[in-house]
């Protein structure tokens, strides 16, 4: 007696009845073998209803219902500013991903010609110098994160200033207030890896600031800045929150950001 | 494998035998507990959850059913499509300014780290200046007289507790201020609270690069003005919105009430 489980549906049967060309049939059996091993048919639901909701005629909001205001699209623009630090942040992601390729963490000295310059320093000099679109690549880098804190904060103030935070958003008001310390966070671990003057003192200022905070001001200053002076152990550190850790957390926050504003909708003023 | 002869397992689950194949599999008989039952069984929590959860579809069931309005689906802006479309369509826009800002204006790097000369002018990022400004309220940090003219706290310290109170402030916002009001004529109070909350985030920025700005503005003028001019600001709005309050919502009851003529 055989093992071999009987397919109840018999899709294959099911597909020989049917006259069907050879894009639809290698179509099916890719479906039908995913579909046995995911059980996608499940999350297709989903998908459908994506697909039908983008054809839909849009419905009117609920200021254009009331006519409360027809101007309202003199607003719009601000009301684009959370999407515009997301995407900011995509290009800075993709632009840093590729500095990555090029960069070293290391605060020993370099061989790049200049006087005091770290491993660090140089090879963000033989990013900007000798690398192909490496200037403009370190450009685009940095301006879109300063256009992300930009739009972060400019976004911050518009949900202020139209009430949006109100019930039922607190929660993602104050989610909103984490991500953006966070990026701040990660502007200010970013601006201190070229290792250069300006990265140093502003280093300085942190391990000052950690240490007046109360109480745990020198164990917050050991844990992020690996001691009270600057050195190798500052610098891997900000490397590690840049590249490894803050984009976790952020994207993650991110995520569930947008998730929640998706189950809300956007709150309108009115 | 004696041991498993002699003492066997103790037979939980009916003492049939546990075939792992997963054909074993028997379909619900009417002594079988239906999934609605095994929730009604449940205690505690998951009880209350589950009762919870019954009341607010029912809930949600009755608007539904009492609205005439077939509008009134409609509660927020939909993010999907809606608000993605329209955002996607300024997407590659915003890409370009990108892209256009990095060409145009390529950033600088300063010298190599050296820690034994300290530049003259030592600045964090620009949207770093708030906190750094909060750090320079020194003069602020109140002398006690019962210390003896004491401080309370170093002023190094005094800072950061600053940075703490105006981040917990603005996190507190929306459980201070609640209400239906959106719109800043709806509520000049809070309106004014924002302007001056902006008004201070740009004074306080430029305390923080006071050095830069002594050729242009005494210091002492600038630590003066820094607290004066955000509730100047904030006055001013406050101001205005009010005046404006009152025509805004006299034509906004106007249209609301010929939408809908009270009964």
């Amino acid at each position: 007696m055989s093992l071999e489980p009987k397919d109840e549906m018999d899709h294959g049967n099911w597909m020989e009845s049917r006259d069907l060309t050879p894009i639809e049939k290698g179509y099916l059996t890719v479906l039908v073998w995913l579909d046995k091993r995911l059980r996608i048919v499940d999350y297709l639901e989903i998908v459908e209803n994506l697909y039908y909701k983008s054809n839909m005629q849009m419905p009117k909001s609920h200021t254009e219902q009331y006519n409360l205001d027809n101007k309202f699209w003199y607003w719009y623009p601000l009301y684009a500013l959370g999407s515009l630090s997301t995407i900011a942040y995509i290009v800075a992601a993709i632009s840093g991903a590729l500095l990555g390729f090029y960069y070293a963490p290391a605060a020993a000295a370099g061989n790049c010609g200049i006087d005091g310059a770290t491993v660090a320093y140089c090879s963000i000099t033989t990013i900007m110098t000798d690398l192909n679109f490496g200037f403009m690549l370190r450009s685009i880098h940095r301006w879109s994160a300063q256009v992300m804190t930009a739009a972060v904060f400019l976004h911050m103030l518009r949900v202020y200033f139209t009430g949006a935070y109100k019930e039922p958003r607190e929660l993602n008001w104050i989610l909103g207030i984490v991500l953006i310390s966070l990026t701040m966070v990660f502007g200010y671990t970013g601006y201190l890896l070229p290792w250069d003057q300006l990265a140093f003192w502003a280093g300085q200022i942190g391990v000052e600031m950690s240490l007046s905070i109360p109480l745990a001001g020198e164990w917050v200053a050991q844990l992020l800045f690996g001691g009270f002076t600057l050195g190798q152990a500052t610098l891997q550190r900000m490397y590690i929150l840049h590249v490894f850790f803050l984009p976790f957390v952020v994207t993650t926050l991110i995520a569930i950001h947008i998730g929640i504003v998706w189950m809300q909708g956007i709150a309108e003023p009115h | 494998m004696t041991d498993t002869e002699t003492d066997p397992e103790p037979a939980t689950d009916g003492g049939e035998e546990v075939r792992a194949d997963g054909t074993g599999i028997v379909a619900p008989d009417d002594e079988t507990p239906t999934w609605r039952e095994r929730k009604e069984r449940s205690q505690g929590l998951s009880r209350l959850t589950y009762e919870y959860f019954e009341r607010a579809r029912r809930e949600d069931q009755d608007l539904r059913t009492e609205s005439t309005y077939v509008e009134r689906d409609v509660l927020a802006f939909p993010t999907w499509p809606h608000e993605l479309i329209r955002n996607l369509s300024i997407t590659f826009f915003f890409v370009g300014m990108i892209i256009f800002l990095s060409a145009a204006l390529p950033p600088h790097i300063a010298a190599p780290a050296d820690p034994s000369t300290t530049p003259a002018i030592i600045l964090p990022d620009w949207y770093l200046y708030w906190s750094f400004g909060l750090l320079k309220l020194g003069p602020l940090n109140p002398e006690l007289a019962i210390l003896g003219g004491e401080k309370l706290m170093a002023d190094r310290t005094y800072g950061v507790v600053a940075n703490i109170v105006v981040v917990g402030f603005i996190s507190m916002v929306p459980f201070i201020n609640k209400g239906a009001a959106r719109r800043p004529v709806e509520q000049p109070f809070w309106a004014a609270v924002g302007v001056f909350g902006v008004t201070f985030a740009a004074t306080i920025s430029a305390l923080s690069v006071k050095n830069l700005l002594a050729p242009v503005i005494d210091t002492h003028l600038l630590f003066d003005l820094t607290f004066l001019l955000p509730f100047v600001t904030g006055f001013i709005s406050y101001g205005l919105l009010k005046t404006m309050r009152e025509g805004y919502m006299f034509s906004l009851n106007r249209r609301y009430y010929r939408l809908r003529p009270p009964k």
